[in-house]
């Protein structure tokens, strides 16, 4: 009886072992992706502060906000995130005369602006951060 | 189809505990016939400690969370083989690993207080000295080398808490070198001290350590000595040595004979390495299945040799796997030590990633007859209190060096 067990779970047993092994390589793969280094200066962007390892997602440690800009789920925005707190149209940043607008898409989770909740069109700053679910990023407008 | 679901999620901690507790139903139905409550309930703690130090450290530690990961696989996957092969041991490996991941909280609470711990280079100095001095004093010859110390029933290995003890000095040597260029030489010094430390290994005729520390020191010396003919002389005295040790010392010219042919010193020096690619050769692709093999006929198949054990019962997939868990976590300790801005601490990254790393191929190099065997633990894997508390140790430094120094020291002030 126990050798027959032994036997079906040496299969297995390495199939988890793979199954962990590959699991880490792609989240370490999903971290490396991205480390390509652009030239920000006098550019609006968007800086992530999460650690990105943490984030178990493809997600770029930089946004630059070129014009209008839509962040989401579904593949059609700007900044797509698959990560289930984000809707699939969560917010979006809409550029006037080189000021850059904030606005909740009516997103489920909501979007947070330093800490509070976002009900209306709001102008944003240097500094600002920027909340939704987990994910936290910069806004950077150095002019 | 819902088990399909939960592992399509591929979390790696999710993965792990499933490994743990499919490990545990397999002794369940091993332990059948004499059924001991004790071991079960040990087991079960430690898979609970586990996953929830998995799961704190990602809370406290603004660090790397992968490291301690990969360590937990090597362990668990470490217990099982240690248990198959002898239960006492196996039970006596849980308390150490409890012990050990005891240890790694409480060095990273405190070690991560301590300031200036870059400035004791003497300390550190005086701390080696001593760890020789009593091994040489109170030591006892096991295995062929003089590395026991035994204190009431107790015994430890002070060589291994010296490697982390060197890798701290050299952190701290190299970290400060314009306070140390008013002496003339100092690198010359620093150099005749980590070959006194060689020196007095080679004495105790502990090969394998020296080796460690060795590699330790050329690493290092070789990405931060400004003076760069100072690592030609380094590795010109090397060679030196070796071929000297080769002529001189009869322990390593049987070392390196059963390495090139063991099959004619089958009877006495090549026995334990012939048997262990028997071992690894009977276990095939996927292993004879735990508890059908016979990992037994290979001495102290527990400590240096528990990779031909893994390989003959779990397979070579196994082995390939742990092979490739260590490459994964020498890469973490690299890319740790190169987002470090803080240079003591970058150091630190390096010295104990190459430990890990050479260690391990040292040890994995010998039992596969690639290189001369020499006696080593294979870190987190292999049986031994000191081995797993020191490993732990220093994963609890890398650890705090896998953190942003920097902005620490702002909140401080």
């Amino acid at each position: 009886m126990y050798s027959i067990l032994a036997l079906i779970f040496k299969y297995i047993f390495i199939i988890v072992i793979y199954l962990f092994i590959f699991s880490i390589i792609r989240l370490i793969y999903l971290d490396i992706k991205s480390m390509d280094a652009i030239s920000f200066e006098d550019r609006a962007y968007l800086k992530l502060i999460n650690r990105k390892d943490s984030l178990p997602f493809k997600i770029d440690e930089h946004y630059i906000i070129d014009g209008d800009i839509k962040l989401g789920r579904q593949n059609n925005n700007d900044i797509v995130i698959k990560d289930q707190y984000v809707s699939k149209e969560h917010f979006q940043i809409v550029e006037d005369e080189k000021e850059y607008y904030l606005e909740d898409l009516e997103s489920v989770n909501g979007t947070y602006l330093n800490g509070d909740k976002l009900y209306d069109i709001v102008k944003l700053k240097d500094g600002d951060i920027i909340r939704i679910g987990k994910i936290e990023f910069l806004f950077v407008n150095r002019e | 189809m819902m088990f399909k679901g939960e592992i399509r999620k591929q979390s790696p901690k999710n993965l792990l505990l499933l490994f743990q507790i499919l490990a545990l139903l397999l002794l369940l139905a091993y332990e059948q016939m004499h059924a001991d409550k004790m071991i079960f309930i040990m087991a079960m703690g430690l898979i609970l400690i586990i996953y929830l130090s998995n799961y704190l450290l990602i809370k406290i530690s603004s660090g790397d969370n992968y490291i301690f990961l990969i360590v937990t696989m090597l362990i668990t996957i470490g217990i099982i083989v240690i248990y198959r092969i002898d239960e006492k041991l196996g039970i006596k490996q849980l308390t150490w690993i409890s012990l050990g991941i005891f240890l790694f909280f409480l060095v990273y609470f405190m070690v991560k207080r301590l300031k200036k711990i870059d400035d004791w280079l003497y300390l550190y100095l005086v701390l080696a000295y001593l760890l020789f001095i009593i091994t040489f004093a109170f030591g006892d010859r096991k295995f062929g080398a003089i590395n026991w110390v035994s204190f009431r029933g107790f015994a430890f290995q002070p060589g291994e808490i010296t490697k982390i003890v060197l890798i701290f000095l050299l952190a701290s040597y190299y970290s400060n070198t314009e306070k140390w260029r008013h002496i003339k030489y100092s690198s010359y010094y620093i150099m005749g001290v980590v070959y006194s430390f060689i020196a007095l290994l080679f004495l105790q005729k502990d090969l394998g350590t020296a080796l460690v520390f060795y590699i330790i020191f050329a690493s290092i010396q070789f990405i931060y000595e400004e003076d760069r003919k100072l690592i030609l002389y380094n590795i010109g005295l090397f060679l030196g040595s070796g071929v000297l040790g080769y002529v001189l010392f009869d322990h390593v010219k049987i070392r390196f004979q059963a390495w090139l042919n063991p099959w004619i010193y089958i009877e006495r020096q090549g026995y334990q390495i012939t048997q262990s690619l028997f071992a690894i050769a009977e276990g095939g692709f996927f292993g004879k299945g735990l508890g059908m093999g016979h990992p037994d006929f290979v001495p102290v198949v527990y400590t240096d040799f528990i990779f031909s054990a893994i390989c003959e019962e779990m397979g070579i997939f196994t082995g390939i796997g742990i092979v490739m868990l260590f490459m994964i976590f020498v890469y973490r300790g690299f890319k740790i030590a190169i987002s470090q801005e803080n240079r003591f601490y970058r150091i630190l990254a390096i010295g104990i990633s190459t430990l890990f790393g050479i260690q391990s191929f040292i040890i994995l190099g010998g039992v596969l007859k690639m290189i001369p065997l020499t006696g080593l633990t294979l870190p987190f894997i292999s049986y031994g209190g000191s081995s797993i508390l020191s490993s732990f140790i220093a994963l609890s430094i890398l650890q705090i060096c896998s953190e942003d120094m920097t902005s620490r020291e702002d909140t401080d002030e």
